[in-house]
């Protein structure tokens, strides 16, 4: 019985609550915040890299940089805001740290059998796994071939479909920048997407 | 009536149509460009090509907004990293011990500054009677008794060590 209410209690604890505990030295609780965020984190980590090392990494990198980070949150703004500017900021260090490490290049993910353009057509199923990690590949080719900083705000733009002023808070960058920024990162796809049109039609 | 001979056929005779192609070559091509003529299809070009650009560019959105991503965590990942914070908590002696080294620089740094304007400073009173005791000594070589009397005590055990030989 008084199991369960323990249980109960531990579910209803918010973020603020379960950060303070571990700020006053209940370490054990940062696992159930660790345990709330981690789908997120690798959802996010995922849209950034492609091998799952190097995601794994990533995600490892957050969660010791916020327990190690913990004592600097005031309260004042929620903590999901918080965390998510670091995490967001976590991939992109990652991101300048792997920038000569990139995997494929323009040739490798076109087609013989069909055009790239075709491919963009139609989303695979969930269940065609090898379409899907093919997609993904496809994907991470094209915003390699872009800048880091252009990467993050079409990821949290376009993906995540946030606003300028979300974007101005987790990045810690101005609403005005960020609008350059959006800007500039659509150029750069653009003129990525067209080396690809252009190479596709050289061959 | 036709302008050249033919035979039974209708067709040119052979020196006719010999003639006729040299007639043909002979004739210059009109290069003449109407005006403005690139630029028009420059602009049909580029159009074509923003078009193609754009909604391909658009079309790569579309693709990359509707992918789905997946959230799959490795199994026990939360164990993982809580046991690396568990590392981080416990303190590794050399890093302690490093820190201590770093925490003594400044001590031992002040305490060097000191001495060394200690052993800068003017010479205590018995070595100056010393000196005048001695009037011969012109030499600018001065003996600190201090680190006189500091080597006597150093070599001491030395100086023992030779009479039991």
């Amino acid at each position: 019985m008084q199991a369960t209410e323990t249980a109960t209690e531990t579910d209803i604890r918010t973020d603020e609550e379960l950060v303070e505990l571990v700020v006053g030295g209940e370490v054990d609780c940062f696992e159930e915040l660790i345990t709330r965020y981690q789908p997120r984190m690798f959802g996010m980590a995922r849209k950034y890299f492609r091998n799952e090392s190097d995601v794994e990494e990533v995600v490892q990198t957050i969660f010791t940089k916020t327990f190690q980070k913990l004592g600097s949150y005031k309260g004042t703004a929620p903590f999901e805001h918080w965390f998510m500017r670091l995490s967001v900021n976590t991939c992109y260090d990652a991101l300048r740290r792997r920038r000569n490490r990139r995997e494929h290049t323009i040739s490798d993910m076109l087609f013989e059998d069909e055009s790239w353009q075709e491919r963009l057509g139609n989303i695979p199923s969930d269940d065609d796994k090898e379409g899907l990690e093919q997609a993904r590949e496809l994907v991470h080719t094209v915003l390699d071939q872009v800048s880091d900083r252009a990467r993050i705000v079409l990821t949290l733009q376009e993906l995540e479909g946030r606003s300028v002023k979300e974007i101005a808070e987790i990045t810690g960058w101005s609403e005005s920048l960020v609008k350059v920024q959006a800007f500039r990162a659509r150029k750069e796809m653009r003129a990525s997407v067209e080396r690809f049109l252009m190479k596709e039609k050289r061959l | 009536m036709e302008p050249y001979d033919v035979n039974e056929y209708g067709q040119m005779k052979v020196n006719d149509t010999e003639q006729f192609l040299k007639l043909a070559k002979s004739v210059q091509n009109d290069e003449r460009v109407p005006v403005n003529f690139s630029a028009r299809v420059m602009t049909r070009v580029r159009e074509q090509h923003t078009l193609e650009t754009r909604s391909a560019d658009e079309q790569f959105l579309k693709f990359f907004r509707n992918l789905p991503w997946k959230e799959h965590v490795p199994y026990a990942f939360e164990k993982r990293i809580m046991a690396r914070i568990r590392e981080l908590l416990t303190p590794d002696p050399l890093t302690v011990w490093s820190r201590m080294l770093w925490r003594a620089v400044a001590p031992c740094f002040g305490v060097m500054i000191l001495a060394a304007l200690f052993s800068t400073k003017e010479p205590t009173a018995a070595f100056i009677d010393q000196a005048a005791y001695d009037p011969d000594e012109t030499t600018t070589e001065t003996v600190d008794p201090e680190s006189t009397d500091f080597e006597t005590v150093m070599l001491a055990s030395f100086d023992d060590l030779e009479y039991t030989w």
